[in-house]
């Protein structure tokens, strides 16, 4: 029988456990986590806004679904080395410590917190938010606080920052460049900013704060020589890979620090697969590894992982990433390349706003949208802002991006059904028939049908 | 999937009425008067998008072939036979919302509790009671109907008959 050990019991860990118990149901599965109870990451905001209450509130993946693919799932538990030679795992569970034998290993130690080197941030009250442990001490700090600063450019230290809000607290924001910089362009994090302020976020943007003023607790931070009084500091200043037990064994690290991993998610050790925070993953469209902390690639790259340390051998690729988050009343988009990372990569892009006619009476359909497009005009990337359902144009984007469509090609397929159905639903009044009205209604002319196929028959 | 939540946007009011009946059917306690206390709010999976001077009631549509169900890095999202309901199962959504970013029609939302999607799972709970979806049964109007297929057809058919027997009857007269 093939013993299969998965290090990190977060959607990379938990999505390789599933993908190999499917993969060879025969397998002896284990998962290693040093969570109490594995839960849902991004329910850290829910927990901070008091939406639930505990891990129990957000929990994913729990023992009894797990056991329907005979997973076995040891927690708290740590695996404090990797003998790859005798093909070993020494784990310490509840104090006890114990060796497991193994045939293939996925490590999926995920990331922890990047706190940035600024005075004071070792001081109480300053908090990062990557554990619930940490979570729970925001809830435990924001109780008797009036104030908070979060540090951060990402969506989650945005959701942060609305959740403290949602709890009644004056919260300033602070940026060192922009929001989002890495997900948007720069007029697109420029209207952000401006809504989110109008929603009563306080924007300290354009340059990190430059210390943290505290006895033995928080009392004020340095912002531009202003001196901004809290008693809260939430840092949300990204994640770096958590790579301890990886480097102990001997398995090489790509050029971002992150476990280097083969187009099978293999490490440089045979057998020995990597995915998640802890690794590099495969661009698609350029096919070059990159370091992209996303849930999404985490639980893509589990599943490719976990079926080859079940036997199988499969290749990808490339992951395509895709975010989206509703932030303040802000529906937010971003697929494939912003300007930031298609840099990192070296990859030459020019933007484009995207827009769509529409009629006088009309609501707008989104606040601002890019599309990115290579040196042969092919869609690489796109971001869109609306204020609701900006997943109508979302999902063609998406579909454009991962394809790398002729940026002329989709224009002409964006625009006219969209512009079909604006119209359609411009003229609701007057229209003879948008979704068919039966019985007393008026008969569908086939041309009819077809310009409204996308809306008239709802399941 | 053989019965389909039809809207006839003639006869919407856009009174909210299925928004409301919608939140309690996916509240805790499933009493109005006891719902509008929870904590977190109960949340809807129907909207009425207001356009012009009228309203849209707008739910998932279960697609056939659903962009939710494949975009899924987790399978969380699935039906259970090919004539199910599109539902999600909280158990392995690990909160990315690739979904909501592919769905056309912008129905799939962050469950306040739990920080997992949530979105129309056709009133499975009511359905298996053999009680109507609760949207469909709050409508004052009629304006939101759960029909089959075959009803659609049948009334269409009646429908462009009529309009032809109508119209070759203008063009001898």
């Amino acid at each position: 029988m093939r013993k299969i050990v998965i290090i990190g019991g977060s959607a990379a860990g938990m999505m390789a456990a599933i993908a190999a118990a499917k993969e060879n149901p025969d397998a002896d599965i284990t998962v290693l986590t040093q969570d109490q109870l594995p839960y849902r990451r991004p329910a850290i905001p829910a927990l901070i806004a008091d939406y639930i209450t505990g891990p129990e509130g957000a929990r994913v993946f729990p023992p009894e679904a797990l056991a329907k693919y005979g997973i076995k799932l040891i927690l708290p538990a740590e695996a404090t080395n990797l003998d790859p030679n005798n093909r070993v795992i020494s784990v310490s569970s509840n104090g006890k410590k114990e060796k497991l034998s193994y045939d293939a290993v996925v490590i999926a130690t995920g990331g922890y917190p990047l706190i940035p080197r600024i005075a004071g941030s070792d001081k109480k009250g300053v908090f990062t938010f990557t554990t619930y442990e940490a979570a729970a001490g925001i809830v435990d700090a924001a109780k008797s606080a009036n104030c908070a600063v979060v540090i951060g450019a990402s969506f989650i230290a945005l959701e942060i920052a609305e959740a403290l809000m949602h709890r009644g607290l004056d919260v300033y924001f602070n940026v060192r460049s922009r929001i989002l910089r890495k997900l948007v362009e720069p007029d697109v994090s420029e209207l952000l900013m401006q809504r989110f302020e109008r929603r009563g976020l306080r924007m300290l943007a354009g340059e990190a704060i430059s210390g943290i003023g505290a006895e033995t607790h928080v009392e004020y931070v340095i912002h531009k020589r202003k001196k901004i009084a809290t008693n809260l500091v939430v840092m949300g200043t990204g994640v770096k890979p958590n790579v301890a037990l990886a480097e102990k064994c001997g398995i090489k690290l790509g050029p971002s620090g992150a476990i280097k991993v083969d187009n099978r998610m293999q490490t440089s050790v045979a057998d020995i697969y990597a995915a998640g925070d802890c690794a590099e993953s495969p661009e698609l469209g350029t096919g070059r590894f990159v370091y992209s902390p996303v849930g999404s690639i985490g639980a893509s790259a589990g599943k490719i992982a976990g079926r080859n340390a079940a036997g199988a051998n499969q290749q990808t690729n490339g992951f395509l990433r895709a975010q989206a988050d509703q932030i303040l009343g802000m529906q937010i988009f971003s697929i494939g390349h912003s300007t930031t990372s298609a840099k990192e990569v070296g990859l030459e892009v020019k933007v484009h706003n995207l827009t769509v006619p529409v009629k006088s009476q009309m609501t707008k359909p989104f606040e601002i949208a890019k599309l990115l497009t290579d040196e042969n005009d092919r869609i690489v990337g796109a971001q869109i802002v609306a204020k609701k359902h900006g997943s109508q144009f979302a999902w063609q984007l998406y579909q454009a991006v991962l394809v790398g469509e002729n940026r002329e090609e989709f224009l002409k397929r964006f625009n006219s059904p969209r512009m079909k159905m604006a119209e359609a639903l411009a003229n609701i009044v007057k229209s003879t028939v948008l979704v068919e009205s039966i019985g007393e209604g008026k008969a569908l002319t086939l041309a009819d049908a077809a310009s409204h196929k996308n809306i008239n028959l709802v399941k | 999937m053989d019965k389909v939540i039809i809207i006839d946007i003639e006869r919407c009011l856009a009174c909210k009425s299925c928004e409301i009946a919608c939140a309690i059917a996916h509240s805790k306690s499933k009493v109005l008067e006891e719902a509008v206390t929870e904590s977190p709010r109960p949340q809807r999976m129907v909207t009425v998008e207001p356009v012009g001077e009228s309203g849209v009631p707008i739910q998932c549509r279960h697609c056939e072939a659903a962009p939710c169900i494949e975009i899924c890095p987790t399978g969380a999202i699935q039906r259970f036979d090919e004539q199910a309901p599109v539902v999600v199962d909280a158990d392995l959504c690990i909160g990315c919302k690739l979904c909501m970013l592919i769905c056309p029609f912008g129905v799939l939302q962050i469950g306040l509790e739990g920080r997992a999607i949530i979105k129309c799972d056709m009133c499975l709970e009511r359905m298996e009671q053999g009680q109507e979806p609760a949207c469909v049964e709050a409508c004052p109007t009629k304006a939101l109907r759960l029909v089959s297929l075959e009803e659609i057809i049948k009334s269409k058919r009646k429908e462009a008959s009529k309009k032809l027997v109508k119209e070759s009857g203008q063009a001898k007269g």
